[in-house]
């Protein structure tokens, strides 16, 4: 399959690891990744609070830029995922779409509405099918316990998301047990990672974070993994910070959704970027088991 | 077992604070059909063989909101959440009290954190004593002005949405996502006059602590969508104050950050929010970080196509006029 490639900003500077996994993972599996140096930031959520026909704006464009090649665009983000589905789900409001229209309009830019927006997790859950991944499988992740940690923007709000169950999702954790990892249940799985206010009220971010990787770690987690690069600011960059707040050592390796599948593809930490985590993840890889002794 | 019953396994907690040592989950199994309301079993529970098991209801129908309850993890009105499909994800039904609020008994919470945010926005309206509502004559408002009202008014204070947010459970100062969307209800009332001192107020300690998880309107059995209302709120709470807070400076931070490249620049959003004393203390951790993602220092690539951006903010969020 062919479609747009969305990076988000952070895949291309600070979590260029993940960029490197989703490569190596779309190769893999023959996605063709049309690359478009003319999108834009998402917003974040951030543009969102301070001007949200700004933000809806902002992402017409990013839309308009895959419709007008005629390609669905795939994100590697949970929080770009829900600001560009957010963009189209309120671009209906008739006021929205006149004013966005009337910048947008001047630019001989045009937004239909035909294009779709995939997470990579619904792209290689839905559009791939697990089979086709799973037939990819070279070292199964045999024995390695791993919480899925989904993101809020890729489930909520689930009506406008048309996500799967927001509360109860299972897609990660049929992914993660189709290279053979072990996924963990845990409440913190679709709960917050704290990051919108890191900056604001640390404090309060690092102590969220905590909680999640405490709860993940209770039950049996070796390492976490997450579909959202902001996400994984919180939980591994800030790991040190959240320990501190739960008072506890956490050592939890938090891996980004494409680098576990990479990993079970045959690829390397070095070709992952895993030396680049804060949170050294090489205990987590050795509880994977060589083929055939399970 | 009946035709057309299952057998269902509850999971109670049960917790009598001053007696109990610590909270116990008591297993209960009754025969019932699929589609019986959670609060019928645990009233048949309670009637039938547990006298002592602690809980709050009323209406049965969804309408009073005393029967909110963590059920399987989720924020749930007990009568309104069927055992089927619980059981059918869990195998089980484990009940436990609301989060966020202390446990008086079993399922019984304490509610006093939630309506002491509640009151603190002072939910009534401000008139103006000098324009007083026309004694005996209603006060019309254009279809515009109602439109704003249309989810607010079908809040019928469960707390459910209080016991799903993560804010409140680790920030005591938080005020919960009810009292925020109930805040919103008198912010956008034309007959309130006290939009811009409630938008000040709210602010510190308050608004930029939501975490736009959206958890409270996936809880909200009413589809009050408190989440998207408290996004309002911070959009017009920048209207009135302008980035004055962390966290409007730092919305506002990152809007004007996507001006000089289309794409995120970290170092100077750090700046934007901290401004250039605050980001001493961020030092630390940016060291830290920046020797494993040396990328955190670096001036993002500018997109192709940045006049075009240039030209939608022009359009949509032209610069705002100096206070006279």
């Amino acid at each position: 399959m062919k479609i747009a490639y969305y990076p988000g900003c952070l895949a291309q500077e600070s979590a260029k690891e993940l960029d490197m996994a989703t490569r190596w993972v779309c190769r893999t599996l023959g996605i063709e990744l049309v690359e478009f140096p003319n999108f834009s930031c998402c917003g974040s959520g951030f543009i969102d609070e301070a001007n949200e026909v700004l933000n809806i704006a902002i992402n017409a464009r990013n839309l308009a830029i895959a419709e007008k090649a005629g390609l669905d665009m795939l994100t590697i983000c949970s929080t770009c995922q829900g600001m560009l589905n957010l963009a189209k789900v309120r671009i209906q409001d008739p006021t929205v779409k006149s004013r966005v229209d009337a910048a947008l309009k001047p630019l001989g830019i045009e937004y239909k509405g035909t294009v779709q927006v995939k997470h990579l997790l619904t792209v290689l859950t839905q559009d791939i099918g697990l089979p086709a991944v799973k037939a990819k499988v070279r070292r199964p992740l045999q024995g390695m316990k791993v919480g899925a940690f989904y993101g809020c923007h890729l489930l909520r709000p689930a009506d406008e998301m048309h996500s799967e169950s927001a509360e109860e999702p299972h897609s990660f954790e049929d992914l993660l047990a189709a290279v053979g990892a072990t996924p963990v249940d845990y409440r913190g799985r679709v709960m917050c990672c704290g990051f919108p206010v890191l900056f604001v009220k640390p404090k309060t971010a690092n102590t969220i974070a905590g909680r999640q990787i405490l709860d993940a770690k209770a039950h049996g987690a070796d390492a976490m993994a997450t579909p959202c690069p902001l996400c994984h600011t919180s939980l591994d960059a800030y790991q040190n910070k959240a320990a501190k707040q739960v008072d506890a050592r956490l050592d939890m390796p938090v891996f980004h959704l494409p680098q576990v599948v990479a990993l079970a593809f045959g690829a390397t930490p070095e070709e992952l970027g895993l030396s680049r985590h804060l949170v050294r993840t090489d205990a987590a890889i050795a509880k994977v088991q060589p083929s055939g002794s399970a | 077992m009946a035709a057309d019953t299952v057998s269902v396994p509850f999971d109670v907690y049960r917790f009598q604070p001053g007696k109990d040592a610590r909270p116990r989950y008591q297993r209960y199994t009754l025969d019932l059909a699929p589609h019986t309301p959670i609060l019928t079993g645990l009233l048949q529970i309670r009637d039938e063989i547990d006298p002592t098991l602690g809980l709050r209801y009323s209406c049965r129908s969804a309408i009073c909101g005393s029967c909110a309850m963590q059920i399987n993890s989720k924020s749930r009105l007990a009568c309104e959440t069927q055992v089927g499909p619980e059981l059918e994800r869990h195998g089980r039904i484990v009940v436990e009290p609301m989060r966020n609020q202390p446990v008086l008994r079993d399922l019984v919470v304490d509610q006093s954190p939630f309506w002491r945010e509640y009151n603190k926005i002072e939910p009534h309206l401000k008139l103006d004593p000098r324009r007083p509502m026309p004694a005996g004559q209603p006060t019309a408002m254009t279809p515009a002005q109602v439109e704003r009202f249309k989810e607010t008014p079908r809040c019928i204070a469960c707390a459910a949405c209080y016991s799903a947010c993560p804010a409140a459970e680790v920030d005591p100062e938080f005020p919960g996502p009810m009292a925020l969307a109930k805040l919103y209800r008198f912010v956008v009332d034309p007959r309130d006059t006290a939009h811009q001192e409630r938008l000040v107020r709210i602010q510190p300690n308050g608004l930029w602590l939501c975490l736009r998880c959206h958890l409270c309107t996936e809880a909200c059995p009413k589809d009050v969508r408190p989440s998207e209302r408290i996004r309002d709120l911070k959009e017009m709470a920048i209207a009135v104050q302008g980035a004055t807070e962390l966290g409007s400076r730092h919305a506002v931070g990152f809007k004007e950050n996507l001006k000089g490249a289309g794409q995120i620049n970290e170092m100077k959003l750090v700046r934007a929010t901290f401004g250039l004393t605050g980001m001493v203390g961020q030092i630390g951790q940016g060291i830290r970080v920046w020797r494993k993602k040396p990328e955190i220092m670096k001036k993002p690539r500018k997109i192709e196509g940045m006049d075009e951006l240039d030209k939608i903010y022009a359009a949509l969020d032209p610069p705002a006029k100096e206070e006279p």
